[in-house]
């Protein structure tokens, strides 16, 4: 037999046509870095929160503005979620990008711009969040000049990320790169949508959707928030970390596309689930309902693609600690998919919604499924980039038993004290009226639950420490290697798909796919041009009020409004009567779409840590709630509620009132022409009167120019205007 | 071509080959004490191993394909035939050039990664591309630095010889497959989920005008939606519809494209009048629900190809022999009186007669015999023919188009395909059907124009055509028969499209043929040996067989199972198709065909062909034949299908296993052997005209004009995804004795099809009840849409299911 | 309920968008072939071992086998 091929080439000979390039190791770490420390951050301010929710009154934090639970808590969530899985995101794309196109990234300078301005982003959240200043929509409090900044470094990411795609190497674009794109499409737009306000001043502004509107908008975010920046991306990092660190292929890559692209078209149509029984419509509430159930096929499909890929291998399961993470984050996402669509089924979500059920919810999600991947992650990346050995394996392991019983500590104390809440809420005695009458007593009961939470909770950042040590320890002992070799023939230039047969063949699928191209384009521009014709006329006609007697707030009213935001009320009270029976008879008539027309943001909430307060108007005299927050616990011995000691000392900002005012105006509420001006007076009369009653009930301290006075005319004003008439 | 191919016996205490996983001969080859069975393996090894590209053996345990059958380089001399390599290189510029092979050697993970890197091999390689699941290659090579000859000699000296055929020049245009089925799939899909989306509000009664004017926005939405739905998604039916009109048919086409019309039109009225929602969901459901079921329909096996004829086996070029200058040409440019040579393992391309050489001839792919026929100079030569030995000379008498077996290939039976005139189940119960409805609408339609009211008149017979709208029906044929294509698959039985499943299930005749069909050459057992040699006869033999790499010398010499020294051979001689003899010891010692070998027949063996004679000093000491065996099962199988179908063999081998055959078959089994493909042919035709359906049971080539003559052709292989010749099926030898079963599903199949269309004929009667009331809703539509399709598809997959489950547990017989 | 109009004609332009791209991948041959992706991304595109000095293919070598 002839072997020229070997006389031609053995080796020394020649080198092959090749291309050689370098991966970008740097921005890995930084990220990863990053991802860590903020993570770290994030965990302990979760921490803080859950302790004050069991020792309001510690001198730590009882009485000091930027450590009470409204502002922290709002810290908490961004952390956790834009910094350290918003880096863990970028750690892992940056990794597997790289090498699943076999190109290095586009450009140095892009990453490293999307590097600082992310981390930049988040420092000023950790700024701005404690000292109040928040948009007060849920995972997007961030006021909108970072809102901004946001936007500009989402799109330098993207556009790093397309154009390595670009400049690929190989020809299939493996499904992990897929979610990625997913996830930097839908977030950007998300991102913008919800975002849409008016500035009334640097650090203030008002979205453009009021009520029921903006709070559609907000949780159509919210939902794919979740979907979209904790989910798809970190299924694009499962189905490349997971085959990698088993060295095995995915259980099933058809599997894998059918997932992705049935995830997708899914996904986006869920949001409506998280406003079941508001005052939403009944079909749009039913619609969420509908799709959420349907998500749970494509959900499974990824999870059980994902635990398969390991069948035959769970030997290695047991002794690679890389590989307990995933499995356990995987499962996780296995019950947090099956656990949503349960939440969106109406009657379940009328048990649970409101109470700590969510908070268990959303931490098995964050804890299992974004928190142990990433740290598998990591386990994997950081001896692969520092050349070396995991520095103990054992500690790997003590950390993932750590980090499970923190899980387990956490969801199920939570699990038990939403239903306990739920049951203890809806209990009516013979007599037909509310067991639990004294909402408090509905909270006393879950103290003990608390605590164990917070216990799960330092278990986990416990074991996180571990792992910080362990990493470090690891990198110290390698080399790190900031660019890694590699090679690849390059992409031919001209790709006739598939044993394409030359220009023939691509003239004629150019010819094929041109009507369907043209179809789409036509169909996405006529819809494009709908918005630009329909926005308008919605944005208008949709702050025609539905119930006369439904009145704009005066500006008393709406400084004070801007404190109850300021302070994060809504993360502890809701401002939403469902229409069941426990609830009105506790809080009373339950509320309408038109009451919130003038509500820019909406303040609905999402959890009753403390009771509703969409009926609070006229309940308590104003002196009652001056005393209750200089210190809650003065009257409710055991309440929770931070005492806000603070707004009886600093003075209203009312140089900001005129703003406000033609904001507001801009947005369409009905305040006269020129009131902007005439607006202060008004205000400083209500807040005299206020004051005045005060002192008369008692309160010789009380002076009109505190930011109290304004959150009582607030407090006091909410939900009465329904009461002025009956509802047409 | 069986002799050759023979494998080692396993039982050999060998080591196992560390590139081919295949046991080693006696002595295997050591290279860093690594075994390998042969100096191929070895020489690939020693490649890779220079450019360090051993993680080929990391990826999967002996990766390596053997090359003892590795044809050497001259074979791809063609290749630098211009005009041969202009005709298969796909895209060429000044440097570059792409080409795509298909190497069915490729099978696992390592493959991919080595064919991949073959740039590391060859600095000429600039790309290569693998599409694992076509087994094909797609390579981009700078063609001054590599020839196009020796980039296939690169791939095959790796053991991944590309196959090259005739076909493959003819067929280069036509590989891509159009996907413009799977966007309108994939339009009707997307635009269905969305218009249920909008339609919602409808579904839940959300009272007409309030929340500011969904109601309108949703319609206007929808339309929009619905406009590539009925444009282009739809233009499937529309297309078949007006060609059956045009064939004066009305096949199920019509009433479809009726019904998507009326559901659209009067849909779009309804909306942009305001006065209701119309029914665009059900549009959208409707279309998608049915080119869903296409597509269950169209889904055929990737791997397997039934279109093959002889060019799929033909060689590309032949070598013609010039005043003494030796050329490569396509074959097709042979002329009558060209001289050519024909090396070992090539194929005879035109009938001519020996010039020169010793011609052993392997006709098994005419004919099925196994053992080569020794030719000799002035003999004619039929093209088919693989020639074994050393390289002869032949003088053409014939053109290819116009050889015995072209000829053959070109009989009636490949000619027009008896199935064309053959209509779908559906399409002739649409014949009825849409007539019927088209009356229910007319009258229903008159009756309330009688009443005086036009528009009602107008709504209750576009209500008729909307609900009468055949989806269930068109549904049921392809999802049941569909699935059952699929289970079938499971048991490697596979179709070439759901018509044979109807086919299959009315069958009466059943006929076999008998080499490589009902027999096959078992490798688990070593070669029958005749007569008991003397310890030195076999020491002897041994020593003599060993010298020839020729298989049945290799399985003559284990057979002997001489492990003690060899004897001292001396004067070898090869004869090719012949044997060999030699002396050994001082012995005259001689192992070939009897003619060859001299032998005088002993007593104890049957009839003498096939056998391998050994003689020392003209004394015959043993002979050695191939094993021929039944497959496992058989006995049971036939005395199964004999209660339902009357059987037949043919064979186009002699008639020595007559006796063997009785005793499997039912007496009076008309057995005819010595059968030409033509004698099958017309054995087959007369069946037919006697009115039976015949299933004809063959090995693909040889057969394969009987299996295109039958109603329905089953090919026997031993491994489906390489090989697949002209029929409507291929079964899995293995599963052979499951035959019976697989009929039987084939014909409950048909049994849950006629179930499938009384379920889908009353749902249309009751959508009827509505319609001519005028009392049919969009939402009614909406509904009993989908639970028609929904139920209908539940039947057909269940049912299957069902159906095929005895199927899994395994028979008896088929696990022996 | 305007929003409801606004996130409609959104969430149809993403999915309308993604829905091109899943087009796109369709006819750009991404699904040919859905078994060598998963095993063709375990694999590091590590340079091969340094080898001696690169040289053009030597005049011998360009034609193989004339």
């Amino acid at each position: 037999m002839t072997l020229e091929p070997l006389t031609l080439n053995s080796p020394g000979t020649a080198a092959p046509q090749v291309d050689r390039f370098r991966y970008d190791n740097a921005i890995v770490r930084n990220f990863a870095i990053a991802s860590v420390a903020w993570g770290l951050a994030g965990m302990l301010v979760g921490l803080i929160a859950a302790l004050e929710m069991v020792m309001p009154s510690l001198f730590l934090w009882d009485g000091i503005p930027f450590l009470s639970f409204g502002r922290i808590r709002p810290l908490h969530t961004n952390a956790v979620i834009f910094a350290f899985v918003g880096n863990g995101i970028f750690m892992g794309v940056y990794y597997s990008l790289q090498r699943l196109v076999k190109a290095p990234m586009y450009s140095k300078a892009l990453s490293n711009i999307h590097f600082w301005g992310w981390q930049l982003i988040i420092l000023s959240a950790l700024i701005t969040l404690p000292l109040g200043i928040t948009t007060s929509k849920e995972y997007a409090e961030l006021e909108w000049p970072i809102d901004l900044a946001i936007a500009v470094v989402w799109v330098v990411f993207g556009l790093n990320m397309i154009l390595t795609i670009m400049n690929r190497r190989e020809r299939h674009l493996y499904v992990a790169i897929w979610f990625y794109i997913a996830t930097w499409v839908t977030v950007a737009v998300l991102h913008i949508v919800n975002s849409m306000a008016l500035p009334a001043g640097l650090f203030k502004s008002y979205s453009v959707f009021a009520g029921v509107q903006d709070a559609l908008v907000q949780w159509w975010y919210g939902h794919n928030a979740v979907a979209f920046f904790l989910t798809t991306p970190y299924l694009g990092l499962m189905y490349y970390f997971m085959p990698k660190a088993a060295n095995r292929p995915v259980f099933s890559y058809r599997l894998s596309i059918i997932h992705f692209w049935a995830l997708i078209f899914i996904y986006i149509w869920a949001g409506p689930h998280h406003l079941l029984y508001s005052a939403l419509p009944d079909w749009a509430q039913s619609l969420g309902t509908v799709f959420s159930v349907m998500l749970i096929a494509p959900s499974w499909g990824g999870m059980l693609n994902g635990l398969l890929t390991l069948r035959g291998a769970w030997d290695k399961v047991q002794s690679d600690h890389v590989l307990k993470f995933m499995v356990v984050a995987v499962t996780a996402y296995g019950m947090a998919t099956f656990e949503g669509p349960m939440l969106s089924i109406k009657s379940f979500n009328a048990i649970t919604h409101f109470t700590d059920w969510t908070i268990a919810h959303v931490h098995v999600g964050a804890l299992g499924w974004n928190g142990f991947l990433t740290f598998g992650i990591l386990y994997w990346l950081v001896p692969r980039m520092w050349r070396t050995e995991i520095f103990s394996a054992k500690l790997a392991n003590v950390h993932f038993w750590l980090g499970t019983l923190g899980i387990i500590f956490y969801a199920l104390p939570m699990y038990w004290a939403g239903w306990t809440q739920a049951a203890m809420w809806n209990e009516f005695g013979e007599d037909g009226r509310l067991v639990y009458g004294n909402f408090l007593d509905t909270v006393t009961q879950l103290i003990p639950m608390y605590w164990t939470r917070a216990l799960g909770g330092t278990l986990y950042l416990a074991g996180v420490f571990v792992m910080v040590y362990n990493l470090v320890k690891t990198a110290y002992a390698g080399k790190f290697q900031a660019y890694e070799e590699a090679e690849a023939p390059a992409l031919a230039k001209e790709e006739p798909a598939h044993n394409a047969n030359g220009r023939r063949e691509y003239w004629h699928r150019w010819i094929e796919r041109r009507p369907l191209q043209m179809l789409f384009w036509s169909l996405i521009l006529i819809l494009i041009g709908g918005i630009v014709e329909m926005v308008p006329t919605f944005m208008v006609q949709s702050n025609i009020p539905t119930i006369a007697s439904v009145k704009p707030y005066t500006p008393l009213e709406l400084q004070g409004r801007d404190i109850y935001t300021r302070e994060g009320c809504y993360t502890c009270h809701s401002q939403m009567v469902r229409p069941f029976r426990s609830e009105t008879e506790r809080y009373g008539e339950y509320s309408k779409a038109g009451e919130f027309v003038y509500d820019h943001p909406f303040q609905w909430g999402s959890k009753r840590t403390g009771p509703d307060l969409h009926r609070l108007g006229g309940k308590y005299p104003d002196s009652w709630h001056y005393n209750h927050m200089r210190d809650p616990r003065s009257m409710f011995e055991q309440s929770l509620m931070p005492s806000y000691p603070w707004l009886l000392k600093d003075k209203l900002d009312i140089s900001t009132t005129p703003a406000k005012i033609r904001t507001m105006q801009a947005l369409g509420v009905p305040y006269p022409a020129g009131y902007d001006e005439l607006a202060n007076e008004d205000l400083q009369k209500q807040a005299e009167k206020i004051a005045a009653g005060l002192r008369e009930t008692g309160v010789e301290n009380a002076v009109a120019d505190r930011e109290i006075i304004a959150l009582i005319a607030y407090l006091q004003r909410l939900g009465t205007d329904i009461k002025a008439e009956p509802t047409k | 071509m069986e002799v050759k191919t023979i494998p080692l016996p396993v039982q050999a205490p060998a080591a196992t080959c560390y590139h081919c996983g295949n046991s080693c001969e006696q002595e295997p080859i050591l290279l860093a004490d690594k075994p390998f069975c042969c100096e191929g393996c070895k020489t690939v090894y020693q490649i890779l191993h220079e450019h360090d590209l051993c993680t080929y053996y990391d990826l999967s345990a002996h990766p390596g394909i053997t090359l003892r059958a590795r044809k050497d380089d001259s074979a791809f001399a063609y290749l630098d035939n211009p005009e041969i390599a202009a005709q298969l290189i796909s895209f060429q510029d000044e440097t570059l050039t792409r080409v795509t092979f298909f190497l069915p050697a490729m099978h696992c993970a390592s493959c991919i990664w080595l064919l991949e890197n073959l740039y590391r091999l060859h600095p000429a390689v600039t790309q290569s591309r693998v599409d694992f699941l076509k087994k094909e290659i797609s390579l981009t090579f700078r063609h001054q630095a590599l020839s196009l000859r020796g980039l296939v000699n690169l791939l095959a000296t790796l053991g991944y010889e590309p196959e090259i055929h005739l076909r493959d020049l003819h067929h280069a245009a036509g590989k891509r497959q159009d996907r413009s089925f799977y966007y309108k799939l994939g339009v009707a899909g997307f635009c269905f989920g969305n218009i249920m989306l909008l339609s919602f509000p409808e579904y839940l009664g959300l009272e007409k005008g309030s929340e500011g004017g969904f109601q309108q926005f949703f319609g206007y939405l929808n339309i929009l939606l619905a406009l590539p739905v009925f444009l282009y998604s739809a233009s499937e039916f529309f297309r078949s519809a007006w060609s059956g009109l045009t064939h004066r048919m009305l096949n199920i086409d019509v009433p479809i494209s009726l019904g998507i019309l009326v559901l659209f039109g009067r849909s779009t009225w309804e909306i942009l009048a305001g006065t209701g929602p119309g029914f665009m969901d059900s549009l959208a459901a409707l279309v998608f629900f049915l080119l869903a079921g296409r597509w269950f329909q169209h889904k055929t096996f990737d791997s397997l190809s039934f279109d093959r004829d002889y060019t799929a086996y033909f060689p590309i070029a032949a070598t013609l022999i010039q005043d003494s200058e030796e050329k490569s040409v396509p074959v097709t440019s042979l002329q009558a009186g060209d001289t050519i040579r024909i090396r070992h393992q090539e194929l005879i391309p035109a009938d001519g007669i020996l010039l020169s050489g010793q011609a052993a001839i392997d006709y098994s792919f005419v004919t099925g015999e196994a053992v080569p026929v020794a030719k000799f100079s002035g003999d004619l030569l039929y093209a088919g023919g693989r020639q074994t030995g050393a390289s002869i000379e032949m003088t053409l008498t014939r053109e290819v188009s116009q050889s015995y077996l072209t000829q053959l290939w070109n009989h009636d039976a490949f000619q027009k395909d008896h199935r064309q005139h053959w209509i779908e189940l559906t399409d002739r119960l649409s014949q009825r059907f849409t007539v019927v409805i088209l009356g229910v609408a007319l009258v229903s339609g008159l009756y309330w124009l009688m009443q005086g009211s036009v528009s009602l008149a107008a709504h209750v017979s576009t209500s008729v055509l909307i609900v009468a709208c055949p989806c269930a029906l068109a549904l049921i044929v392809p999802i049941t028969l569909g699935s059952i294509l699929r289970h079938l698959g499971h048991h490697r039985l596979f179709l070439k499209n759901t018509g044979v499943i109807e086919q299959l299930a009315e069958i009466t005749h059943i006929v076999f043929d008998k080499t490589g069909t009902l027999t096959y050459k078992d490798s688990s057992q070593e070669v029958i040996m005749v007569g008991q040699p003397t310890e030195d006869a076999r020491r002897l033999g041994a020593s003599l067989a060993r010298q020839s790499s020729h298989p049945v010398s290799r399985a003559v010499a284990s057979r002997l199972g001489w492990a003690g020294p060899a004897a001292v051979i001396e004067h070898f001689e090869e004869v090719a198709g012949q044997g060999v003899r030699a002396w050994a010891d001082g012995h005259e010692i001689s192992l070939g065909r009897a003619d060859f070998a001299g032998a005088s027949l002993m007593q104890e063996e049957g009839p003498g062909r096939g056998y391998t004679w050994l003689v020392i000093e003209g004394e015959t000491v043993a002979g050695f034949a191939l094993p021929a065996r039944y497959r496992p099962g058989l006995r049971g199988l036939l005395a199964r299908l004999q209660t339902a179908f009357s059987l037949s063999l043919l064979s186009g081998d002699h008639d020595r296993e007559r006796a063997a055959l009785e005793a499997f078959f039912p007496a009076d089994t008309p057995m005819l052997f010595n059968q030409q493909p033509d004698d099958k042919l017309a054995y087959i035709a007369s069946l037919q005209a006697s009115g039976a359906r015949v299933l004809m049971v063959g090995d693909g080539l040889n057969d394969a004009g009987a299996l295109r003559a039958a109603q329905v052709g089953v090919a026997v292989s031993e491994q489906v995804d390489t090989f697949s010749p002209a029929c409507d099926a291929i079964l899995d030898a293995s599963q052979l004795p499951r035959l019976d079963q697989l009929i039987r599903l084939a014909q409950q199949g048909m049994w849950l099809v006629r179930g499938g269309l009384l379920i889908s004929l009353s749902y249309n009667l009751v959508g009827l009840s509505f319609a001519v009331r005028g009392l049919l809703s969009p939402v009614i539509a909406a509904i009993l849409m989908p639970l028609s399709s929904a139920t209908v598809l539940i039947w057909g997959l269940a049912g299957t299911w069902i159906a095929a489950r005895y199927l899994r547990q395994e028979t008896p017989e088929s696990s022996l | 309920m305007s929003a409801i109009f606004v996130l409609i004609i959104i969430s149809l332009i993403v999915a309308a968008g993604f829905l091109t791209a899943f087009f796109w991948a369709v006819g750009n041959g991404q699904y040919e072939d859905d078994y060598s992706p998963a095993v063709r991304m375990l694999w590091e595109s590590a340079p091969a071992a340094p080898r001696q000095t690169p040289e053009a293919p030597r005049p011998a070598d360009t034609d193989v086998s004339k």
